[in-house]
């Protein structure tokens, strides 16, 4: 990550000297901007989704989504823990139901949580790479925004949004389990 | 939409569940909200740094010049090259991605398949390096290399699934 920094910061700076130099500290000041406006929108929608997190947690549910699913994410993640578990299924369903204010803090906790198991390089892995592939049922943004622009079938991309989402799943499971999965 | 009435019912329903347990729901939600901003205050420093490098990257043009020198190549896999500028500015940038995804509904059409590529690679893949920004920034040790490419190379297979299914369909 820190390789990756700095060849794109300084692969972008050069090109912003060549084209136009008086952008150079603009840019970087409204992507501070932006951070900052998406820390106080991800303040709100934290403060909603863990105050109700919590509320479904103290009713049992999250043990009971946990249990449910179990078979599926012990075997996936490979840990037993029952608190990370819980944790994996929570993320795990909220990015299904597209609650990604719900799905984010579980998924930290369960990062931390990983952070002490014997093989979590290949679990935290596993969590971060699921995470990055999408497995929303319904991709509401897309459908909305096609809405928007006077589409006539919004919801004929599901399909397609759908299976290469499972293979972008398929893949990145499998590649975590042969680059990471093997010391053990 | 259906979609628009789940969430309230799943609210409803954890609540109610949660009084026939016996929770004390008004004192679990101040509790479960104590953690929002220690969260928030933890992340910040790592989101802020993407969105500050991912902002050089958009200004600096460069999404540009690589779109051209990529266009053949994409072109070549089946993807079309007027979406090349989301493939290469989605694992970036989340509202960088939302905003073009709305310019190529304008231009071409909410129907076209140039634009339900676009509409699959938009929602078959996530700006991997904000979340790994945010699922690696509470963890002791620096951010491991594999995960993040390995994200990378299951979104772009499924880029090129995903326009070949569209052509398909």
């Amino acid at each position: 990550m820190n390789v990756l920094f700095v060849c794109v910061f300084l692969v972008s700076s050069a090109a912003v000297l060549i084209a136009e130099p008086a952008d150079f500290l603009p840019a970087l000041l409204s992507g501070a901007e932006n951070a900052l406006t998406l820390g106080v929108t991800l303040a709100a929608v934290y403060t909603v989704w863990l105050g109700f997190l919590k509320i479904a947690e103290d009713a049992g549910l999250t043990r009971f989504l946990a249990r449910g699913l179990r078979p599926l994410t012990s075997r996936l993640f490979r840990t037993r823990g029952e608190r990370e578990l819980g944790y994996i299924a929570v993320n795990l369903s909220a990015n299904m139901l597209g609650m990604g204010g719900a799905a984010t803090p579980a998924g930290i906790s369960a990062m931390n949580l990983l952070d002490a198991a014997e093989n979590r390089d290949y679990a935290q892995a596993m969590l971060f790479v699921v995470n990055c592939v999408s497995v929303q049922l319904l991709p509401t943004t897309v459908i909305s925004l096609r809405e928007k622009y006077g589409s006539s079938s919004s919801y004929d991309v599901i399909l397609p949004v759908l299976l290469s989402s499972a293979l972008a799943l398929v893949v990145g499971a499998l590649l975590v389990r042969l680059i990471l999965g093997r010391k053990r | 939409m259906i979609a628009a009435y789940i969430l309230p019912a799943v609210f409803m329903a954890v609540i109610l569940f949660a009084s026939v347990r016996k929770v004390r729901v008004y004192d679990s939600f101040a509790e479960g909200i104590k953690g929002a901003l220690p969260l928030v205050f933890s992340l910040f420093p790592y989101i802020a740094a993407i969105m500050i490098l991912s902002s050089l990257f958009e200004a600096s043009g460069l999404s540009a010049a690589l779109e051209r020198a990529l266009a053949p190549a994409f072109s070549f896999l089946g993807i079309p090259p007027e979406i090349s500028s989301l493939v290469l500015i989605k694992p970036f940038s989340g509202s960088g991605s939302a905003a073009l995804l709305s310019e190529i509904f304008a231009e071409y059409g909410a129907d076209s398949y140039i634009a339900r590529c676009a509409s699959v690679v938009y929602a078959s893949g996530e700006t991997v390096f904000y979340v790994s920004a945010v699922y690696f920034a509470g963890l002791k040790r620096k951010t491991p290399a594999a995960p993040v490419v390995i994200a990378l190379v299951a979104n772009f297979l499924s880029v090129l699934f995903g326009c070949f299914i569209c052509r398909v369909l």
